[in-house]
């Protein structure tokens, strides 16, 4: 079994990360997620539910990151 | 006599020869093509084990490669209308008219290109519609995908329109405001 972090770019969606949720380290999963929200805005939702999560747990197999809207 | 079995003689040796050439011939062209073979097997055995090793790369067993900076191409997958049809379905989002229609309790969205409606009540006949545009950070997203952005992101946090109506910078899903800098 293999999770997946993905995001949208300009050519899709595109896998940020891969792991083996059951030998993972999930504070090292939420840790590079967390640089990554800081440098982004892009935050995680689970792509079963289509809810935002708080933090990724070994529940959850593919999580989208999304990015900031502005409105103008 | 003697002349005639002679040739007779030469004749049959000549003929065994000539099949026993053969049959060496053939069995070295039988010895190069295995040869070959076993060579294109080996090529091929060196292709598997190299995708088998980055497969390992990409999926180590106890612990995880990122790609946020450089980006990968294996990480490619689908296509945007695909994400966006996907994100459709996850947050019960329907087709109407060049956008979608998203329902949150009383409230309904609709998702088009570059900007939402909103009916704050959508069982009250009188109630008229809002519109404001929006886009993402990343302006060369395709539209599918900020279609799709902001349909999760209305679901999670319908709260976000007035955010982006308003006008003052870009918003997390969670609604803190966000500048790329920070």
């Amino acid at each position: 079994m293999t999770a997946k972090i993905q995001t949208f770019s300009s050519h899709g969606d595109m896998t940020l990360l891969e792991y083996d949720p059951a030998t993972a380290d999930m504070d090292e999963v939420n840790r590079v997620l967390a640089e990554y929200e800081a440098k982004t805005g892009a935050q995680p939702f689970d792509m079963a539910t289509g809810e935002r999560i708080e933090k990724v747990t070994r529940d959850q197999n593919e999580v989208l990151m999304v990015h900031p809207i502005a409105g103008g | 006599m003697a002349p005639a079995i002679l040739s007779a003689i030469a004749l049959l040796a000549l003929i065994v020869w000539r099949f026993a050439l053969t049959g060496h011939q053939r069995e070295l062209m039988a010895r190069e093509i295995g040869a070959l073979r076993r060579q294109d097997n080996s090529f091929l055995e060196q292709g598997r084990h190299i995708l088998e090793r980055a497969a390992e790369v990409m999926v180590g067993s106890d612990r995880f490669e990122h790609a946020s900076d450089g980006v990968d191409s294996a990480g490619w997958k689908d296509d945007p209308k695909t994400c966006l049809l996907r994100i459709v379905a996850i947050t019960g989002a329907t087709k109407m008219g060049s956008g979608y229609a998203l329902d949150v309790g009383v409230t309904r969205f609709q998702v088009c290109g570059s900007y939402v409606r909103r009916v704050q009540d959508v069982n009250n006949p009188k109630c008229a519609y809002e519109e404001t545009c929006f886009y993402t950070a990343d302006k060369s997203m395709p539209k599918a995908e900020q279609i799709a952005t902001a349909l999760l992101q209305l679901k999670s946090n319908p709260a976000l329109f007035d955010s982006w109506a308003a006008q003052s910078g870009a918003f997390k899903a969670d609604g803190q405001s966000f500048s790329p800098g920070e």
